[in-house]
């Protein structure tokens, strides 16, 4: 790739760089059907080998008598007693709840004769609702990647299971693992006693808490017991990934600390300033629906609101706004203070001249004045939809309806630029209008300690307030942790713990979750203080990293397992319950909080959370109402929010705020930033495949992060794909990863997201990648200036799906036929702005073609019936059809989670994914595109559109033609049917597919570690396929439990690929015509269609011309992709991408 | 020859002997090809593989002493099978729902010797008959019917020991299997016993099996067969899906006089003790219930997806 070039061919999008410049490797791969596949292994197989491996097979066919026997015995153990309510094969479904970083979201999870199988978003929770029905009711919810991957963690063989694990007599717990005792959960508790009572003379001094950011109200009830109990114990909160500085800023200018929630689905305008509000924000699923549902009104109401996006890499939110500029981490608050000191002048008159701080770079520099042109822009466009938010009543109350905009700021930014982001919004009188404040309190729900004593209003507890990392004498006294305003700070209490546990200040240490061994800054060594605490305990799913430092590993519970309960990020209070035991014997945070507070009365998770709704004792008139109250918590999975949250005086002061610094960056180093990654989290993941496999929206990297540098960065540097990169810091500190070059990064940016490099997550995420906390202090958390690169001259193969399954772009039509001409709509994507759009609609989508299947009509004499298969007729009673909205879709990957768990499908390994095996039946075509008049191929600001693609179920279908034993062939409802039992592997129908949706299982992959390094995974070659699915060592029983009985479990050898959920539309249907009715729109959703946050997938019936999905193939925006060449007459159609652009 | 024959240079000779190998060869392929597929076609064919296999189960149940004799309906244990995809077996709390009062009164439960402690409980004139080595059905029959029953609640039936564990432990039976489809076939009972397909189509007389075995191939063919004509395999689902003696060909008057009259109107020819439906009216009835129970088109009945997914 040396030769990233300007491209000849005036085409369009583009998938990859490589592709863009047309090099021949790509030219390979568009004529290669299956990439990896080795031609010379085959053709160097001699005659004589051949013959040799023939009749072995042959022989080994006869000895085994592969038909000839009877299927292993089967049987059914019925319940002994039936619980009540529960029909045996019917599954079920549960509200439940989860959380992430302290923030909670709503879940449905549903459950297969007790096994949970399938994780949805909660169908009425404020933060996971999509889609509403008819009457107006919320129908289902969308549940991100993350939530729905967790699944897959819950039945993780790799967790802790052998119980507690005792480590006192263990010299060195890093190295040597193997003398570990495992013991009890008594055994625990008795040993834990003593030296809880020892600490209780010392009003608990030296006793630290430290758990992972935490919103349960039933642990803020146990920690208040806790405190009142030893006084000066600590409790401190660590998260790599915090909203400190939304905190600390918050506080500065409110007084109190409180979460911005944002009205999306209002805000006319949005700009963000490295605020990744649809991808990586904690609510991300609630404002991607809102989101979308102010683009989709193009169609209704010729109008759609703007996005602006400033920011330090290539966000979703940043890949679907309409006006976007790549910048320096650096320059978010110098923009902030240029949007304020266009908002209100005469505040800043005295300060440096609005605006004047930009200039200071040289004019002729394109970036700074891209920088001017933004602020203009979006403040332009700001100001105008605020007219409509200063005619009415904002004080006070929240006002229902469209208008208005803010500016959303993300939560690395520094406190500085928060604060004046939340100075800039009270000026637009945003506030109220399209966004609100909900209090992040923490404060437990219950008044009174369990001895009927009233909890003091005022927080003395928390310990967040220590600011000056130097009093570390003081902190020895625990005084300062003390603080009466709780600026709630993880890192600077996360450093002053660090230095008290060095100057041997802390006794018992409970770490609660997290993994603070790996994940702290570097510089403060927490392994080495940690080492000095005589008694330290970590609760933890895994025996991770912390674990093993610790002289207790307490196994937890998964959020599957326990009861719990957590606020949301909007405030609202959703509860948490059990699914199924614990599998591996673990307890949950409450539980354990109980046996550290010696509470012997109530132990049980469940009685623990009902304790903190103030139970009333049992059997009175009192306990009923709660009784009620509390299950209808319970079945809706969270408490209806009373209130419309925090609104504050919508008046604005503008305080002082320092000018930005002049941006002058030295061309020869660059900044680092850190970033949430979106498969690991921050690291917590590691060892989930699902996630790993499922490629970055944007990167399209698996299993592992890489430096993101852009193009003419990388050019700079003499860099190709995988070259690896050595970074040197200003402290010295270096750093060794491959590059990934990827278009959208801003010029001079290197970008590397956090959580990988572990050693202690289990056998798929050990060793994966490179972790970046190596060099993440406290000083840099989010970004580090000065950082000199430089090629190291070796290079490293990066697993990206980037080019894996391309539409070809070559067609009979000549080269820009599909792609499209400049300007002109090829035939893979439609795209248009709304000015476009308006002013002619029709343009856009493809031709109205009439879904109804007239093709194979039986009474179209001109057709030919076909000699195999006969004559065929979509006359039924349903046509099943889809559609996808290319303006909603924002690549998220939630249909792709969605649909891995609802159909079984295998995770690969890298080593398989490096030959384009994946296995993954969505996969989210990431398309750039670039301006010539920009930079082309340097152009550091692409366009993109996210083109989710899988089986179109053509009518018409290409895969159908070539089958040499149909097995795949279309039923009479319109689906391309494959049969797995009938697929003998030839991969024609892969072949010869035009979209490039066909998976092939080249291995029993479910049986496989992904993970393993040989060339070829290890086959057992004599074992039949169907034993060995019955062996335990091969098929995990454990990991068995996650499959969706409705769902075959493929096999080696078949071909496979989406089947429409056609499990979940026979559901529907028997249900539905066994009770003499039949299916309405609505009544049968697909698992991406559940999933997507924006409701761009829409499925139901073609035939019903009143059902949502005919309705939107009809609509103008509609297209086909590759139809109108090849005739396939595709099922699923797309919607055309709509851009708002600002008018030139 | 001056020249010599070098290794390099050997081409490989059959010896003599191979010659006689050609025939063999031709008999043991032309013979192989006739005799292999008649193998597969027979020793493989699903008749020969799965009808009459019949695993023994934990417990003797008998469906004839209780579909059968006793007249229970198969929903009363097999709950599910109107709602789900399986028919679920039922839960030990349903054996017990009877056999907690009648678990001694089963017939044949006494074939051995008594114990000290059941002798204890009877009438003098009782365990004089009972200290014989073992009783029989017959031995129980000569008594009186209320000594008879006093004998059978002494004794416990050894048969019923596993239900009585699964019952008070907690834990659940193991029972086999019978009818087992391959996993790549998803059947759902609800989808053909709410349209009127029969458990005897697919199960036969179960309520005459003493030990429950496959009776039907249960191959794609055999599906197949019904899958293409469901018209003439449907009954009134209301009257008639858990009743075995349904048959519209040959059905005893006692049988159909207790029909509803709507459809006892059906069985118009008379032969001997017996009834049964002309073929008008038997087509008139399957084009009233495929209508009806809106059983889909043919081509919907045969796609892949249908059973396959």
């Amino acid at each position: 790739m040396s030769s990233i070039k300007h491209h000849v061919t005036g085409m369009e999008y583009w998938r990859s760089l490589e592709q863009m410049s047309g090099t021949p490797e790509v030219a390979q791969l568009l004529e290669q059907e299956f990439a990896g596949y080795d031609a010379d292994t085959i053709a160097t197989t001699s005659r004589r080998g051949f013959m040799k491996l023939m009749g072995a097979a042959m022989a080994l066919a006869g000895i085994t008598l592969t038909g000839c026997r009877r299927w292993p015995k089967e049987e059914l153990a019925p319940y002994s007693s039936n619980p009540r309510g529960i029909t045996p094969g019917l599954p079920e479904q549960y509200a439940t709840a989860w959380e992430l970083g302290g923030v909670t979201t709503g879940l449905l999870v549903t459950a297969y004769d007790g096994r949970p199988i399938k994780i949805e978003g909660n169908p009425t929770h404020p933060t996971s609702r999509t889609a509403k029905d008819k009457d107006g009711n919320y129908v289902y919810g969308s549940a991100d990647a993350f939530a729905q991957a967790s699944l897959l963690e819950m039945y993780d063989p790799n967790r802790s299971r052998d119980g507690v694990v005792d480590r006192r007599k263990v010299a060195d717990h890093t190295k040597d693992l193997s003398p570990q005792k495992h013991t009890t959960w008594e055994a625990f508790a008795a040993a834990i006693k003593p030296v809880l009572a020892d600490l209780k003379p010392k009003k608990g001094e030296g006793l630290v808490i430290l758990s992972e950011a935490n919103s349960s109200p039933s642990v803020a009830y146990q920690r208040k017991v806790l405190m009142s109990a030893y006084p000066r114990a600590q409790w401190v909160e660590w998260e790599p990934i915090s909203h400190d500085n939304e905190r600390e800023a918050s506080n500065k200018v409110f007084g109190r600390v409180q979460r911005t929630v944002y009205m999306l689905d209002r805000a006319e305008v949005v700009v963000c300033l490295d605020a990744d509000l649809l991808g990586k924000h904690p609510n991300h699923t609630r404002y991607a629906n809102d989101w979308a549902q102010m683009r989709r009104s193009a169609d209704t109401e010729k109008r759609m609101s703007r996005m602006h996006v400033a920011e330090s890499t290539l966000s979703i939110t940043g890949s679907v706004a309409d006006v976007r500029i790549g910048v320096d981490p650096s320059r978010i608050y110098a923009l902030a203070y240029a949007i304020a000191a266009r908002l209100a002048p005469p505040k800043f008159a005295g300060q440096t001249p609005p605006g004047d701080h930009l200039v200071k770079r040289e004019a002729k520099d394109v970036l700074m004045d891209e920088e001017r042109k933004f602020v203009d822009d979006a403040v332009a466009d700001l100001l105008e939809a605020n007219k409509i938010g200063n005619e009415g009543p904002v004080q006070g109350e929240v006002v229902n309806r469209r208008g208005g905009g803010f500016v959303a700021i993300g939560h690395t930014a520094s406190a500085e630029a928060i604060a004046l982001v939340y100075e800039i919004n009270g000026a637009l009188r945003a506030v109220g209008n399209s966004l609100r404040y909900e209090e992040d309190t923490q404060e437990p729900l219950r008044s009174t300690y369990p001895d009927q004593q009233k909890i003091p209003a005022k927080d003395l507890t928390r310990m967040y307030a220590y600011e000056n990392a130097k009093a570390s004498q003081a902190v020895k006294d625990g005084a300062v942790f003390q603080s009466e305003i709780p600026t709630l700070s993880h890192l600077p209490a996360m450093t002053a713990l660090t230095a008290a546990m060095d100057d041997n200040g802390i006794d018992t240490l409970l770490i609660i979750g997290g993994n603070p061994v790996y994940d702290t800054p570097a510089d403060l060594n927490f392994a080495a203080a940690l080492s000095k605490v005589p008694n330290t305990i970590h609760l933890s799913l895994y025996d991770n990293e912390t674990s093993r430092a610790c002289k207790w590993h307490l196994p937890r519970a998964h959020y599957l397992e326990s009861w719990g309960d957590g606020v949301a990020w909007d405030g609202t209070v959703t509860l948490q319950q059990p699914i199924i035991l614990p599998l591996f014997g673990g307890k949950s945070t409450i539980e354990v909080m109980a046996i550290i507070n010696g509470d012997e009365k109530v132990t049980d998770g469940q009685h623990i959370v009902r304790r903190t709704y103030d139970e009333p004792a049992p059997e009175t008139e009192e306990w009923v109402a709660f009784e009620k109250k509390f299950r209808a918590g319970l079945e809706a999975g969270f408490f209806p929010k009373q209130g419309p949250g925090v609104v504050v005086d919508a008046s604005y002061t503008f305080g002082k705020f320092a000018a930005p610094e002049a941006f002058n960056p030295d061309a020869s180093t660059y900044t680092l930033r850190f970033e949430q990654d979106s498969r690991v989290y921050d690291g917590r993941f590691a060892n989930n495949g699902w996630l790993q496999e499922t490629p970055d929206p944007l990167s399209k990297l698996m299993w592992e992060n890489a430096l993101l540098i852009s193009v003419r960065d990388a050019r700079a540097l003499d860099l190709e794909q995988g070259h690896m990169v050595e970074l040197t810091l200003p402290d010295g500190a270096k750093f060794t990863a491959p590059a990934c070059i990827m278009p959208g990064q801003p010029l001079g940016v290197l970008g590397l997201s956090l959580g990988y490099g572990r050693t202690a997550s289990g056998p798929i995420g050990d060793g994966l990648g490179f972790n970046s906390y190596a060099i993440r202090t406290t000083q840099n958390p989010w970004y580090v200036s000065g950082v000199k690169a430089t090629k190291t001259g070796e290079s490293y193969d990066l697993a990206t799906s980037a080019e894996h399954h391309m539409l070809s772009p070559l067609s009979m039509a000549g080269e820009e036929y599909r792609i499209g001409k400049k300007g002109k709509n090829g035939k893979i994507i439609h795209e248009a702005t709304l000015a476009e759009y308006k002013e002619n609609p029709d343009d856009l989508g493809g031709k109205v073609r009439k879904v109804g299947l007239q093709l194979f009509q039986e009474t179209d004499k001109n057709v030919k019936i076909d000699p195999i298969l006969g004559r065929r007729s979509f006359t039924d009673l349903h046509a099943w059809g889809m559609t996808i909205d290319l303006t909603a879709c924002v690549g998220c990957n939630a249909c792709a989670l969605a649909c891995q768990a609802e159909n079984n499908i295998p995770v690969v390994g890298k080593e398989q994914c490096l030959r384009h095996r994946e296995m993954n039946w969505i996969r989210i075509d990431r398309y750039f595109r670039f301006e010539e008049t920009n930079g082309g191929v340097e152009d550091p600001n692409p366009e993109v559109v996210f083109q989710p693609m899988t089986c179109q179920h053509c009518e018409n279908a290409p895969c159908e033609q070539v089958c040499p034993v149909a097995a795949t062939l279309h039923d009479s409802e319109g689906l391309n049917t494959m049969v797995y039992n009938r697929c003998i592997g030839t991969r024609y129908c892969s072949n010869n597919c035009p979209y490039k949706v066909r998976r092939f299982n080249y291995f029993d992959f479910h049986s496989q570690d992904p993970r393993s390094n040989s060339k070829w995974l290890k086959k057992p070659f004599l074992n039949l396929p169907d034993l060995e699915q019955m062996d335990p060592e091969k098929y995990n029983m454990i990991k068995r439990m996650v499959f969706n009985p409705e769902v075959t479990v493929r096999m080696r050898g078949v071909m496979e690929k989406c089947t429409y959920c056609v499990q979940r539309i026979h559901l529907a249907v028997i249900a539905k015509r066994g009770q003499g009715g039949d299916v309405v729109d609505g009544d049968i959703i697909t698992a991406c269609q559940q999933a997507c946050p924006t409701q761009a997938i829409i499925f139901g019936n073609l035939n019903d011309p009143e059902s949502q999905v005919s309705k939107l193939q009809r609509s103008a925006r509609a297209f086909d992709v590759l139809h109108e060449e090849l005739n396939t007459r595709p099922r699923t159609r797309y919607l055309a991408k709509l851009r708002n652009p600002v008018e030139a | 020859m001056a020249e010599s024959i070098t290794p390099s240079s050997t081409r490989f000779v059959f010896p003599r002997w191979a010659n006689y190998l050609l025939p063999v060869i031709v008999i043991g392929v032309v013979g192989g090809a006739f005799y292999a597929p008649v193998l597969f076609a027979f020793g493989a064919s699903p008749k020969t593989m799965a009808i009459g296999y019949a695993p023994k189960q934990p417990v003797p149940y008998s469906h004839a002493t209780h579909a059968g004799k006793l007249g229970l309906d198969c929903r009363y244990c097999h709950t599910t099978v109107e709602k789900t995809a399986f028919a679920a077996l039922p839960p030990t709390q349903t054996c017990m729902n009877c056999h907690t009062n009648i678990k001694r009164t089963i017939p044949n439960v006494n074939h051995r010797a008594l114990t000290e402690d059941e002798l204890s409980q009877l009438s003098p004139a009782l365990r004089e008959i009972a200290k014989k080595p073992t009783l029989t059905d017959d031995d129980l029959a000569k008594l009186p019917p209320e000594d008879a029953q006093v004998l059978r609640l002494v004794v416990p039936n050894p048969n019923l020991e596993p239900i009585r564990h699964s019952w008070t432990s907690g834990e659940p039976m193991h029972w086999v299997k019978v009818h087992d489809l391959p996993d790549y076939v998803y059947f759902n009972h609800s989808a053909h016993v709410n349209h009127g397909v029969g458990c005897i189509e697919c199960h036969g007389r179960i309520d005459r099996m003493e030990v429950v075995r496959q009776e039907k191939p249960l191959s794609m063919g055999w599906c197949l067969e019904c899958h293409r004509d469901p018209g003439s395999h449907l009954r009134p689902k209301e009257v008639a899906v858990t009743n075995m003696d349904w048959n519209r060909d040959q059905m005893s008057k006692a049988q159909v006089s207790q029909l509803p009259a709507g459809i006892r109107d059906n069985f118009d020819v008379t032969e001997g003790d017996f009834v049964k439906m002309s073929p008008e009216k038997s087509n008139d009835l399957s084009a009233k219930l495929l209508k009806d129970y809106g059983i889909r088109d043919v081509a919907y009945m045969q796609s892949c997806y249908t059973c396959h997914r």
